[in-house]
């Protein structure tokens, strides 16, 4: 399909064009207790195609992407191409080529053996301790084995195979009648089972605790700690604005060689990308467009170091040798994980939705589970929320010096964000 | 004009009839889904433009369900070669057969299931639309959008760009079993305007408004007239003050109740959650959940919006079903499979990501009913709240009826007057019969939106519309 795609791009006389073609081949099971809901098998091959036409004589690049069925006939190959191309014409942006550079890492093709991945998730999970009182509501299991061959009219061609896999769980615990559930989905490249029995038996233990919990008090602002994999939506906020094109947008001001945050008081961040991390769930040294992912600082000791992004964005910012990335990792704080718990302090460890706005740097999250600091004492709360902005709580933001790793991100195992909001529901006693 | 459905798939009905005849010699039940939908998406800022032959609901594939034993499994795939449909079902089996034998070594064991109903039927429906999205000038399209960008930057303060999007689809869908021969073809449409500014402390701010509903592109006019509430939107936000964490008397406008729908009685009373006890719901039906002025309506007929399918992607005619009547919980909304596990009937509500992705009990329209207050009456009865306008986000808890919803603004509301005063961003929280209890009066306009996506959990992306009038209630802000 793709060499009939290629001849037919050239007989239309297409200026440049780039074909990403996927199959995904995937295991799914749905599990109710410990009984199987449903069982899935899922084999889908997706051809998106990327037309772009020169304008004015070069001075502007117009681009349009689309699909075409790996079912589609002849005449509706022909009909979708020439759409895309008249469409192409329709936008008009700055001029920019596509990747040019050969590949000069090695083709990953090693197979997925998808079927093992799917039954050691099942061994792992089944392997968990539970109770009477704390135990595994339902799951989902999806396994895949991805390969993505990317080519485009410079004669870049790159091809990977690499495993996804995610697990959704829910969790109960109950006493005298009441019974509460957390949720965790879990995204990684294959089966980790330590780590994930590991997960599950802290999310039991808030779910035990949960139990005892008490109406948030209404504390006012205070300093608020993250030690789940919410604390990613921290850390996105950085890696957002050095994005090139959050950059060219203009929904980043940061600047290369200034500091990201001004009049800094707590740990200085430093963030690298990394084209490769352990078992992650986009593992794979090329990107998309058929760029090499280069390790590379994106900010270091606090300072703006590198954008990075995708081809047309990152020409637009004059950037060599650029790439999108997946992979980042934060350096830790300068104190240890029980430091950075010290004094008074809420620790959240469930929200409902734990959400930074990159663009606007707002926090927010309904407290399902937190653990209140106070006076020594510590006390289980429930409701509420939490909520301030990146703007003002990243200058005395700190983090600890361990460091912990979710799916693509190594981030501080624990971070402190000082004088957010917390609209209780209790008044304090 | 009809929008036609799919040539496509009406090419491949033979060839689905004998995959579904020779999957049904080793399966006690077996259905096809089979999509062919088109469309574009489009994207103009006066930085940068992209147009897309694909949007988030354009596909072109098929999921085949079968039964045996009390299980049911599926598989999901966009090749087929008609030629050798034998050879698929082979495939089929051999899949689920290794599937089964890892599923015997790990020890597991079926939620055993009754068998589908497979009433006959026989259903042809081609929807109402003036254009269609595969035949839509988009050159004429981009060109608005570039104008209505460019007026956008012009006319609102501060902003930085303007955002103009929009995308449409023309949904072909078949569905297939022994006795039943289901084909719908229509066409859905969503536009938004978004602009964003920095305010003084250099937080950006972003403000927006979006047109949609189950019709063709034609709908796309009604951006203009939106564009001209984004300046004072957003010299509101850019002013705008945090606020001071507390319970307020509220009066939420149409977006806002469409969230608090969606969030409170949307999710929390999806009955597949039932089915795994995890939705407080299936223990108040027919009991009070709200005030005498609440009644919630849940289903594909109750408005023409991007939702508004024949039916659902397990076969299911679409309903129009009251969950809450005057407060008091009537029942929730149902898939196929979750009907049969609670001896219940489906609602036409199990829905699908996309041909690959498993049926869930979702939600389509989601609204509350009107009533007969008029806005002003309902500002003059607070001494001291806000208005809310303008939804972000929200996140349901329906094993504790706990609700978030991430709110754009407040206008604040003293002595029965609006003082001018603003504060964003809002989070409201609180206890799902807290809130609803509270209602007490209601706006004899309501409007439907449908220019988000719903997850289930943190996936399982898909249309949904919702929203209903002007409600006064008290609730949680921070």
């Amino acid at each position: 399909m793709l060499d009939i795609i290629k001849k037919k791009l050239a007989a239309l006389g297409c200026d440049a064009w780039k074909l990403t073609e996927t199959v995904n081949r995937g295991w799914e099971f749905y599990v109710i207790r410990d009984r199987l809901d449903q069982n899935r098998a899922t084999e889908v091959k997706t051809i998106s195609v990327d037309v772009f036409k020169s304008i004015e004589n070069g001075k502007f690049l117009g681009s349009a992407s689309g699909e075409i069925p790996p079912t589609a006939s002849e005449e509706e190959i022909d009909e979708r191409l020439a759409a895309l191309l008249y469409q192409a014409g329709l936008v008009k942006n700055p001029y920019y080529t596509l990747q040019d550079k050969q590949v000069d890492v090695p083709e990953k093709r090693e197979p997925v053996d998808v079927e093992q991945i799917a039954e050691n998730f099942f061994r792992a999970i089944r392997s968990v301790e539970q109770t009477k009182t704390e135990d595994i509501n339902s799951y989902e299991i999806f396994v895949s084995e991805i390969t993505r061959h990317t080519l485009n009219s410079n004669g870049v061609e790159y091809t990977c195979t690499y495993p996804k896999s995610t697990v959704e769980m829910v969790v109960n615990a109950r006493k005298d009648g009441h019974e509460i559930e957390l949720y965790r989905i879990y995204t990684s490249g294959t089966c980790d089972a330590e780590k994930l029995r590991s997960d599950v038996a802290d999310v039991l233990r808030f779910g035990r605790d949960r139990l005892t919990a008490v109406p948030t008090p209404k504390l006012g602002t205070g300093a608020v700690v993250f030690s789940t994999g919410d604390a990613v939506e921290i850390y996105n906020y950085f890696v957002f604005r050095m994005n090139a094109t959050m950059k060219y947008r203009r929904f980043s001001d940061w600047e290369i060689g200034k500091p990201v945050v001004e009049n800094a008081q707590g740990d200085i961040i430093s963030v690298e990308a990394v084209s490769s991390l352990p078992n992650s769930s986009r593992d794979y040294p090329v990107d998309e467009e058929g760029a090499v992912i280069r390790d590379r600082w994106l900010i270091r000791d606090g300072v703006a170091e590198n954008f990075f992004g995708s081809r047309q964005y990152s020409q637009y910012l004059g950037l060599q040798d650029s790439s999108n990335v997946y992979n980042v990792r934060f350096s830790g704080g300068k104190e240890s994980a029980e430091q950075i718990r010290r004094g008074d302090y809420l620790e959240v460890v469930e929200f409902s939705d734990f959400h930074v706005d990159p663009m606007g740097g707002d926090i927010a999250g309904e407290i399902r589970v937190g653990y209140w600091h106070h006076d020594g004492k510590i006390t289980v709360v429930t409701g509420g929320s939490v909520s301030g902005n990146m703007l003002e709580a990243a200058r005395t933001m700190t983090f600890s010096s361990e460091t912990r790793q979710f799916d693509t991100h190594v981030i501080p195992a624990v971070t402190r964000l000082e004088g957010l909001r917390i609209t209780g529901v209790a008044d304090v006693e | 004009m009809k929008a036609p459905f799919s040539p496509y798939l009406n090419r491949i009905t033979p060839a689905l009839r004998a995959l579904l005849e020779d999957l049904g010699r080793d399966y006690e039940y077996v259905s096809l889904l089979s999509t062919d939908s088109v469309g574009f998406s489009t994207s103009i800022s006066q930085r940068s433009k992209n147009v897309s032959g694909k949007n988030m609901t354009t596909e072109r594939g098929t999921v085949v369900r079968v039964y045996k034993g009390g299980q049911y499994s599926e598989c999901a795939f966009n090749q087929l070669d008609t030629a050798r449909v034998g050879e698929k079902a082979r495939k089929i089996r051999c899949e689920l057969e290794k599937q089964f034998a890892m599923l015997d070594r790990a020890g597991m064991s079926a939620y055993e299931t009754g068998m589908l109903a497979d009433e006959p039927l026989e259903l042809f429906v081609e929807k109402e639309t003036e254009q269609l999205p595969e035949k839509t000038d988009l050159s004429t399209l981009v060109e608005k959008l570039t104008a209505l960008s460019g007026e956008g930057v012009k006319t609102i303060p501060g902003a930085l760009d303007c955002i103009t999007s929009a995308s449409s689809t023309h949904i072909s869908k078949l569905f297939l079993t022994k006795n039943r021969f289901l084909r719908q073809s229509y066409v859905y449409t969503e536009a938004s305007i978004a602009a964003y500014a920095p305010n003084e402390q250099g937080e950006m701010k972003i403000v927006h408004r979006g047109v949609s509903g189950c019709c063709g592109p034609e709908i796309l006019e009604g951006l203009k007239e939106k564009l001209s509430e984004l300046p004072e939107t957003m010299q509101d936000v850019l002013g705008a003050e945090k606020i001071v964490p507390g319970e307020y008397e509220i009066i939420a406008d149409p977006t806002v109740t469409g969230l608090i729908a969606h969030e409170a009685f949307g999710h929390g009373v999806e009955m597949d959650m039932f089915v795994k006890g995890r939705a407080l719901g299936a223990e108040y039906i027919d009991k009070r959940v709200g005030s005498d002025k609440v009644t919630m309506h849940e289903g594909a007929l109750c408005a023409e919006s991007v939702t508004a399918y024949v039916f659902d992607d397990e076969g299911t005619l679409a309903g129009d079903v009251i969950e809450i009547d005057h407060g008091i919980l009537k029942t929730g909304i149902c898939d196929a499979l979750a009907a049969l596990r609670l001896g219940t009937k489906p609602t036409g509500n199990g829905k699908r990501e996309n041909y690959a992705h498993k049926a869930y009990t979702r939600m389509t329209n989601t609204l509350f009913d009107s009533g007969n207050d008029e806005l002003e009456d309902m500002i003059a009865s607070i001494s001291y709240g806000y208005l809310l306008r303008g939804m972000q986000s929200g996140m349901e808890d329906p094993k504790h009826w706990g609700i978030q919803c991430i709110i754009d603004r407040g206008y604040e509301i003293r002595d029965g007057k609006l003082t001018g005063k603003v504060v964003s961003p809002i989070v409201m929280t609180g206890y799902v019969p807290d809130l609803l209890g509270s209602i007490s009066m209601a706006s004899p306009d309501r409007r439907v939106e449908g220019n988000g996506a719903c997850g289930k959990g943190h996936k399982e992306w898909v249309k949904v519309a919702d929203g209903g009038p002007y409600l006064k209630m008290k609730a949680r802000l921070g």
